[in-house]
């Protein structure tokens, strides 16, 4: 071990330091010096994000969280058909479309988890899905704050989270999904809408009609 | 009361780590409220899915993997609160303004690097731990947290004064 090494050890957990760093700290003054001040920065460090709990807060949290309505399978089943029939209601009486339903049900239930479980996304991959499908994403849309893929409808589809002035919007460009026409859902205090591309098609989801609007329109300004 | 032990096991699993996982919610969010609400989600979602909990060994990485989860879905459902102005103060520091200037450059730390230092030094993860908890490689988190150490001592550390480096 060298000094490089020893310090980008440091760098990386200066209290976990295997017995090689240790013996190289011994034989090197500046390398003594130099973990001297990176435990010492740790310290710091530590006691910076040791931000003290509120009083009470854990005896509530528990509390509130054993008080709160366990789910049994039998629970689960009868939330499960309430649900389903609430959502057949609401797709007759609201003629919601399925595509654009599925869009609005993956943000609510799956985007969390859809971002914890992806890897880093290729951002080239999606400058040429994009460019093949016709359709664009102007630096005007908003900033783009996540890139990746996810299953969605039995498809792959291309996942994309932007920041926009009007609030958050999500798009899932599905190339391999064509559309005739234009659909539309609205659940869950979502609005979505599914709008044909030259080669597939875009689901956009947002909280409002308006942040929908503007974001197709810029999708379509390439 | 069904289950009592059960019960009783979740209490003391909680009680173990409930400072840390609150302290990982609160530098997350960066606000006190927002992290009493993903804390008190997280531990209810917790509670629900406590009997199909197989390994005790798991029970800390599964706490915090569940917090970084439900601030995922908190951040993605809701807009993001402005941080606290006023971060509350440990009880003794024997450097105030030191502690202050730390924690700006922590809330200044891109949030993968941040999250990557917080799993380490609040819950004393090690790297293919986190790697694990993240869904990342251990080569990205351990890229993660040099930049942040790096950060951290280019603003605070003393640059000025850096121990020569030795190629032996």
């Amino acid at each position: 071990m060298n000094c490089l090494d020893l310090r980008r050890a440091a760098m990386l957990d200066p209290r976990r330091l295997d017995t090689e760093a240790l013996a190289h700290v011994e034989r090197c003054d500046a390398c003594r010096d130099f973990l001297a001040q990176a435990l010492e920065l740790e310290a710091q460090i530590e006691h910076a994000l040791r931000t003290p709990v509120p009083h009470g807060l854990e005896a509530r949290v528990v509390r509130n969280a054993l008080e709160s309505p366990r789910f049994t399978r039998r629970h689960a089943l009868a939330a499960g058909l309430a649900l389903a029939t609430a959502a057949g209601v609401a797709l007759l009486w609201k003629r919601n479309d399925p595509l654009a339903l599925a869009g609005i049900d993956f943000v609510v239930f799956e985007e969390a988890q859809a971002i914890a479980d992806a890897k880093p996304a290729d951002v080239k991959v999606l400058a040429r899905v994009v460019r093949e499908m016709g359709v664009s994403l102007p630096a005007q849309l908003g900033e783009i704050r996540y890139v990746g893929t996810c299953p969605f409808d039995g498809l792959t589809a291309h996942h994309v989270l932007v920041k926009t002035p009007l609030g958050k919007v999500t798009l899932l460009l599905i190339p391999s999904r064509p559309l005739a026409s234009r659909a539309v859902a609205s659940a869950h205090g979502f609005e979505a809408a599914v709008v044909p591309a030259a080669v597939g098609s875009v689901a956009i989801i947002a909280s409002t009609p308006r942040s929908i609007a503007r974001a197709e329109t810029l999708l379509k300004s390439g | 009361m069904l289950f009592p032990g059960r019960q009783t096991a979740f209490e003391q699993a909680v009680g173990r780590y409930f400072g840390d996982l609150y302290r990982y919610a609160y530098w997350l969010c960066r606000n006190r409220w927002q992290a009493e609400d993903v804390v008190q989600e997280s531990l209810t979602r917790a509670w629900r899915a406590w009997p199909g909990l197989r390994e005790e060994r798991a029970i800390k990485s599964w706490l915090f993997t569940i917090v970084h989860r439900e601030h995922l879905r908190s951040a993605s459902s809701a807009p993001r609160a402005r941080a606290d102005e006023n971060v509350p103060e440990p009880a003794f520091d024997p450097d105030p303004a030191r502690t202050m200037e730390l924690e700006a450059a922590l809330r200044e730390l891109p949030e993968d690097s941040q999250n990557a230092l917080l799993l380490q030094v609040l819950g004393g993860f090690s790297c293919a731990e986190i790697a694990g908890m993240l869904g990342a490689s251990e080569g990205a988190v351990m890229t993660r947290l040099t930049r942040a150490r790096q950060a951290l001592r280019r603003r605070l550390g003393p640059a000025e004064n850096e121990p020569g480096v030795r190629q032996a």
